[in-house]
């Protein structure tokens, strides 16, 4: 009869949460169960001698199983890649610990006698034959941070057997670069009719005339890791790579899954996690079952969090360059997410875990209708007549079923759409207005090469799109229709 | 006493870009210091405060926050993590070595 629950208004101070221990039973190594444990890992103690192998299978079960391109399970000996290996390198935390944890495995160890096995056992050859390591720089764009490409290059430099390709985060606008990567000289010599603010072809006007029309800072931090992404998947494709391998911690998974959503990502969650992407410019019937130049984007350090990271880079004394921070707002939606993740992992490490998991488990509802041309991930069918349901903010915006057929946006995926025209106090684009048409407009913007290549040549949104232009012009009709009956329903007679 | 100082995964350049310091501090809470009980020996959260008051030279809330170290760095007391240690509240020993990284340098 005592027992009842409280009044939280009577109750001084704010209520939290009551955090829980930090570890669980004792202090001993919970794998070893003898050594004093040196590291609290989601509650459990691990000693330094049983870290290296925790971290060293944690890294292989999320990559291995994924090497061979039809899955035949996790052994080692059957691994056997379709192409090449290209490790993506920022310099920072993540990505120094991934660099080193594929040398350590796939290089270093090769033809070690430490290895068990005859000397024709598979574990003895190496799995990737080539290994590069890609770096993309930004601080053209950004005249604040320097340029630690040296640096780079000497980190990579120091493991063998790993070949280093310096991109430039411009090269998303750049022709000679188009040319190089995309393999198709027919698309990439014809004249691309991309609008270029001032008439400045350079590549770096073009990306900063870029940046500049978007509307936030949360947008700009977006579009940088769109292009970035792009960039390491077309250079991955243009050196015959069938993985491409990204430093993405639990942690930082966990801040970008949650980051995407907020900013209109959901539909392509799973992609957020593994993506398996082909050129668009490649042909490829549905039936081929063999490889024919798709890359999968892995996050093999997924189930490894940022403190782990952190330890691994003491413990084996790793030299870490240092990801320089893009001088943009810090009130971005990515920068306040990854605050409030840090603190999370603090206070509930288990937590950040959990959202990783969970949202693994989401599946899009619908089917996909094609791939967004600026970040070449599946768009949702008929966003534009989904969105022209529910956003209109004005009459003189409601748009025209021409409109829409003409118009940018059909191509674009709803995230896309999003990070281009969100409003803010900067905001100037409007989404249906015209200033974001592939035809001349006063202030239209430039758009990366693969973006202007396929929308100039129609490659990849042929009859996918159709359906979809279709679909989501009789759905405008329809919605402008009911909008105009709504407008003058009582002037109307009853019959 | 005595203590061996590191900094790591970037935190060094807000400490005079030198990743080790060997510092002597008082091994009680000097009588005045609002860090601590005076006279109660020192603990982890003294050693932030003092390492803030003497040694930090620029942005201390990339250090501190909340009285204590800020999410995201990890901290080692003589090889292990200060959670197995009773964090904030490990009484510092004489020749300790306590290792701050942060762990936020990106992916």
């Amino acid at each position: 009869m005592s027992e009842f629950c409280g009044n939280p208004a009577a109750e001084t101070g704010e209520a939290l949460m009551p955090t829980k221990p930090k570890f669980d039973r004792t202090r001993t190594c919970v794998k070893c169960k003898t050594n004093s444990g040196n590291l609290v890992i989601r509650h459990s103690v691990y000693c330094r001698d049983c870290f290296t192998p925790l971290i060293t299978t944690k890294f292989r079960q999320a990559l291995e199983p994924h090497i061979n391109h039809v899955s035949t399970g996790p052994r080692r000996g059957a691994l056997k890649p379709s192409g090449g290996l290209l490790v993506a390198f920022s310099g920072g935390m993540g990505s120094s610990v991934l660099l080193d944890l594929v040398h350590r495995i796939y290089c270093a160890n090769v033809g070690s006698d430490e290895l068990k096995g005859g000397r024709e056992h598979p574990r003895r050859s190496r799995v990737w034959k080539r290994i590069h390591v890609c770096y993309v720089k930004t601080s053209d764009v950004f005249p604040e941070i320097n340029d630690q490409t040296a640096q780079i290059r000497e980190a990579v430099a120091r493991y063998e057997g790993c070949e280093f390709i310096p991109v430039r985060v411009q090269d998303a606008f750049d022709r000679s670069w188009w040319e190089r990567v995309s393999g198709d000289a027919a698309s990439s010599s014809a004249e691309i009719p991309v609008d270029l603010n001032d008439g400045d072809s350079e590549p770096i006007a073009a990306l900063k005339a870029h940046l500049r029309a978007l509307p936030t800072p949360t947008a700009t931090q977006s579009t940088l890791s769109t292009l970035t992404r792009l960039l390491l998947l077309y250079t991955a494709h243009s050196i015959g790579a069938s993985h491409l391998v990204l430093g993405t911690s639990l942690t930082s998974l966990s801040i970008s899954l949650i980051s995407s959503i907020s900013q209109g990502g959901g539909f392509v969650v799973p992609q957020a996690i593994q993506e398996e992407w082909i050129s668009p410019f490649v042909k490829r019937t549905p039936e081929t079952t063999s490889w024919s130049g798709e890359v999968r984007l892995i996050r093999p350090l997924r189930e490894v969090s940022l403190k782990e990271c952190t330890a691994w880079v003491w413990w084996h004394q790793l030299s870490v360059v240092g990801k320089q921070r893009v001088p943009i707002s810090e009130r971005t939606i990515g920068s306040l997410t990854k605050d409030f993740i840090i603190g999370l992992e603090r206070d509930y490490p288990s937590t950040v875990s959990t959202i990783t998991k969970t949202v693994g488990k989401l599946a899009p509802k619908g089917k996909s209708g094609m791939r967004c041309v600026l970040c070449e991930l599946p768009t949702q069918q008929s966003v534009q007549g989904w969105k022209a349901r529910t956003s209109i903010h004005s009459f003189a915006d409601a748009p025209s079923p021409a409109d829409v057929a003409t118009s940018l946006p059909i191509y674009l995926c709803y995230s896309c759409q999003t990070t281009l025209t969100s409003k803010s106090s900067r905001s100037t684009t409007s989404l249906n207005s015209g200033s974001l048409s592939t035809t001349s407009a006063p202030d239209a913007m430039d758009l990366p090469t693969w973006a202007a290549a396929r929308l100039a040549f129609g490659v990849g949104i042929g009859e996918e799109q159709s359906a979809t232009t279709s679909t989501s012009t009789n759905e405008t009709r329809e919605s402008r229709q009911s909008l105009i009956k709504s407008l003058v329903g009582e002037f109307l007679l009853d019959h | 006493m005595k203590l061996k100082i590191e900094f790591g995964g970037g935190l060094e350049l807000l400490f005079l870009n030198q990743r080790t310091h060997l510092i002597v501090i008082p091994s009680t809470v000097p009588q005045g210091d609002k860090n601590g009980q005076p006279g109660q020996p020192v603990d982890i959260n003294f050693l932030v405060h003092w390492l803030k008051d003497n040694l930090l030279k620029e942005r201390p809330e990339l250090f501190i926050e909340n009285g204590t170290v800020r999410p995201g760095i990890l901290v080692l007391v003589n090889d292990t993590d200060w959670e197995l240690e009773g964090e904030g509240g490990y009484q510092l020993k004489e020749d300790d070595e306590i290792v701050f990284i942060s762990t936020l340098h990106g992916g």
